[in-house]
């Protein structure tokens, strides 16, 4: 193979030589395309087993009497059901998977800046995985996932493998913010300024800071926890001079920043679906990539909104209050800035569209409950009851989970160069939007009737609700498995796609699909941002992407 | 010659990504110790008035002078970097050593204090109440960090020894003395917070 | 125990001193050094120098429990 003379050069022009072999090439890879698939795939699988949980319950509370599982085994399975959501399908799907895939190649980078350290971040967490779900096998925890003490210092040693598994992908996701916020920060290809960064990107870096801060404080309250529990140093215990609200005040320091965690990069995946579905400039393209830094900003200050009925003084609820609904400005804008990028545009009805479009209703859904919340009086009512269930489900799957699916359809084609299929993709996407809100929405009703959440047997006037729920989640699930289907199917039989099918106008768009493992052959320079879609693409230097010209020359192994 | 000029650039912008990543993992260290601060101060202000019952009596003349020990540990080092600069190894390598000697000193007077909380006074561990769970987990991470530091330092220097850093190019060095630089910061806080307040 | 805290507490205000001066000069030399890694390294000195300024101060007795 012919090789162009290597040039003089920083790091835009060192190469890592071609990986050889299935190891280095798949499985201990270091390239950050290969990464994020494996990232991806990972999560995919923990979603399978997290939702086979649900499924449990959902079997469980089919029945007022309960009958299906113990209460025991149902405390079990909704703690692990919620961990499993968390920490091993959203934050490394959203972090690890879309960020590491899509992000190095939208600021025209060869790779992140660490490309070894990134592969040490994934390799902690599929054992961190395996260690949450052999903790069935021991007695796993029962607290759910909030593991609020006196109760998570009681449980088996289960409780104790939670920490260690969550206390993993913690590290590895801290290594993963640390390794993109210095990518971002260092490594944007030339003449790409901050107001020309594409939102996907804005909202990785948004989230990059909040991942290595957050993340930090719950590996304290997870080691206080483990030492607790193992070693009987005091933290917690109230009969030991310790404080349980101290886990709440740690917790949620993490927790509520781990929410912005799981959705500022799906902001971004839905920043960039709709200018290009929509052929259209994004309406308000500094509001958007402004109101993401300062939800970041914000989502640290806002944690003891969690805590209005564990005994806060009043004159700590009130700011608290206060905060969280001013998180609502910057998120309406975010909103409404979509909603205005759709207006007058040439809508092209895709699936990553539609579910792009169901984001923004379902999504809004669950914040609105979430202004709800923050009301002091309101939440004295609503804790602790469905109410929050219903919430904490729309933000995550009515809002995380719709934008991965989006995010999925939409950058498929970039990582195996074919389309998804699309029938399949609208049969999943109705399924999706149907079993959603049919599961999701009664269970408003529920809390504001009444039922507290966590429990294995009910009321018997809230059985028929219950009933139509657990139905409506099998369709989900059905919609879930279609996916599935889908996405292995097209592997090898898709459509085939071409380099740009979506004419997207940012950089990872421009290279061949999927993209070869130096990404650019030359790094190109930047003229604009990236959302003028009525002029030509505004890069320059990248006239030999897409032709035969031979592959730059490695510069020696990293 | 342009080889040399492609070395060089290249040599400038790893050094700039690490310094930074190293930089922010320090930040993120920042925060780790920081939650078990919060968590020492929520504890301590929250409880049935501090110190609580049966906490042990602490060494404060040792550990100012432990203290003065590890602040002229970062002076050392800062020295030794900048003969680093100079030019100058054997005062690189004298300092080095001297920084790593106080890191021992450090270390000895905490085990110090630890036995004589551990044997004379009450006999108290970690396990004892909140005052030993925060004194031992808060000074035992950073004695933690401070034995990680003496072997970073160390492998340091035998690197430089080896010649595995030129005087142009030694960013190992000045992530080394970063992260001792962070380790006697942190201590500036934890020393006041345990024996001044 | 008891008889060694006054070589300690002595110990301690001399070598303070000495730490103090020291970072107080290497804070002064780097003072116009530029770089983000340079700008760090001056807040540590000048928190040292802090920290040396605590040491002489608990050992003579002003600040402290003991």
């Amino acid at each position: 193979m012919a090789v162009t003379a290597p040039q003089p050069g920083g790091i835009a022009d060192h190469i890592h030589p071609e990986p050889q072999g299935f190891i280095r090439k798949y499985v201990f890879s270091i390239d950050h395309k290969i990464i994020g698939i494996q990232y991806i795939v990972t999560s995919f699988v923990f979603m399978i087993l997290g939702g086979l949980l649900a499924e449990l319950i959902r079997i469980q509370l089919m029945n007022a009497n309960g009958g299906f599982m113990t209460p025991d085994t149902y405390n079990e399975v909704y703690t692990i059901h919620g961990s499993t959501m968390v920490w091993l399908v959203i934050v490394p799907m959203v972090t690890g998977g879309f960020g590491n895939f899509v992000f190095p190649l939208q600021i025209g980078a060869r790779d992140v800046a660490f490309p070894w350290l990134n592969m040490v971040s994934f390799w902690m967490f599929p054992p961190a995985g395996l260690l949450l779900y052999a903790s069935f096998l021991v007695g796993a925890p029962v607290a759910g996932w909030t593991e609020y003490p006196p109760v998570s210092l009681q449980g088996g040693p289960g409780t104790s493998m939670w920490c260690v598994a969550i206390f993993l992908v913690g590290v590895g996701t801290t290594l993963t913010g640390i390794n993109f916020l210095v990518t971002a920060l260092k490594m944007r290809a030339p003449g790409m300024t901050f107001t020309r960064m594409p939102l996907f990107v804005w909202a990785q870096f948004a989230t990059a800071p909040l991942v290595m801060i957050a993340t930090t404080a719950l590996a304290a309250a997870l080691a206080a926890l483990f030492m607790e529990r193992q070693f009987g140093v005091p933290f917690y215990d109230p009969t030991k001079g310790g404080s349980p609200l101290l886990w709440q005040h740690m917790f949620w320091f993490y927790s509520h920043p781990a929410v912005y965690i799981m959705i500022l990069p799906v902001f971004g995946i839905i920043s960039e679906i709709f200018p290009t579905f929509a052929r259209k400039p994004i309406f308000g393209y500094k509001m958007i990539a402004f109101s993401s830094i300062s939800i970041a900003l914000l989502g640290f200050m806002v944690w003891a909104h969690h805590m209005f009925t564990s005994g806060l003084a009043p004159f700590l609820q009130l700011p608290f209050m206060i905060m969280t609904m001013v998180i609502a400005i910057p998120t309406g804008i975010k909103v409404f800035s979509w909603l205005a990028t759709l207006w007058g545009g040439k809508i092209q009805y895709t699936t990553a569209m539609l579910f792009a479009i169901a984001f923004i209703a379902t999504f809004t859904l669950g914040g609105i409950s979430g202004v709800f919340l923050a009301a002091i009086p309101f939440d004295l009512w609503a804790h602790g009851t469905y109410f929050i269930v219903a919430h904490i489900h729309y933000v995550l799957v009515g809002g995380s989970l719709t934008g991965i699916f989006a995010g999925m359809f939409y950058w498929y084609p970039k990582m195996t160069g074919r389309f998804m299929n699309e029938t399949l993709g609208r049969w999943t996407f109705w399924l999706f939007v149907i079993g959603l809100n049919g599961t999701f929405v009664p269970m408003h009703w529920l809390g504001l009737m009444g039922m507290p959440r966590r429990v294995a047997e009910y009321d018997p006037q809230f059985q028929t609700i219950n009933q139509v729920e657990s139905l409506f989640s099998f369709v989900m699930t059905l919609a879930i498995l279609l996916f599935f289907v889908n996405a292995l199917w097209s592997i090898r039989h898709g459509k085939r796609a071409g380099h740009n099918p979506w004419h997207a106008r940012t950089l990872e768009w421009q290279i061949p699909s999927p993209p070869p493992y130096y990404n650019f052959k030359h790094i190109p320079t930047v003229l604009a941002n990236p959302y003028a879609f009525d002029e030509p693409v505004p890069y320059a230097g990248l006239e030999d992407e897409l032709t035969d010209s031979p592959a730059p020359i490695p510069a020696g192994a990293y | 010659m342009r080889a040399a000029v492609a070395a060089d650039q290249f040599y400038q912008e790893t050094r700039d990504l690490r310094v930074t990543g190293f930089l922010l993992f320090m930040v993120s260290d920042l925060v780790l110790f920081s939650s078990f601060i919060f968590a020492y101060l929520y504890l301590r202000n929250t409880g049935q008035g501090w110190p609580p019952p049966g906490a042990p009596h602490l060494n404060l003349a040792l550990a100012a002078l432990n203290s003065v020990a590890l602040f002229g540990s970062g002076a050392t080092i800062h020295f030794a970097l900048e003969n680093w600069k100079h030019e100058k190894f054997m005062k690189f390598a004298g300092w080095m050593l001297a920084t790593i000697m106080l890191g021992i000193m450090f270390l000895s007077g905490q085990g110090i204090e630890y036995y004589s909380l551990y044997t004379v006074d009450h006999a108290s561990w970690a396990g004892s109440g909140v005052f030993g769970a925060s004194f031992f987990t808060l000074t035992g991470m950073h004695g933690l960090h401070v034995f990680a530091g003496i072997i970073y330092l160390t492998v340091l220097l035998l690197q430089a020894a080896q010649g595995k850093y030129t005087f142009k190019y030694y960013t190992g060095l000045t992530l080394g003395t970063l992260y001792w630089h962070f380790v006697d910061v942190i201590w500036v806080v934890l020393f006041s917070i345990f024996y001044l307040i | 125990m008891e008889h060694f805290a006054i070589v300690e507490r002595s110990a301690a205000v001399f070598f303070g001193m000495l730490v103090f001066i020291a970072a107080a000069v290497a804070l002064k030399n780097d003072w116009k050094a530029t770089g983000v890694e340079n700008q760090v390294f001056k807040l540590m000195l000048a928190l040292l120098a802090f920290g040396a300024l605590l040491g002489i101060f608990a050992g003579l007795g002003i600040i402290g429990k003991a």
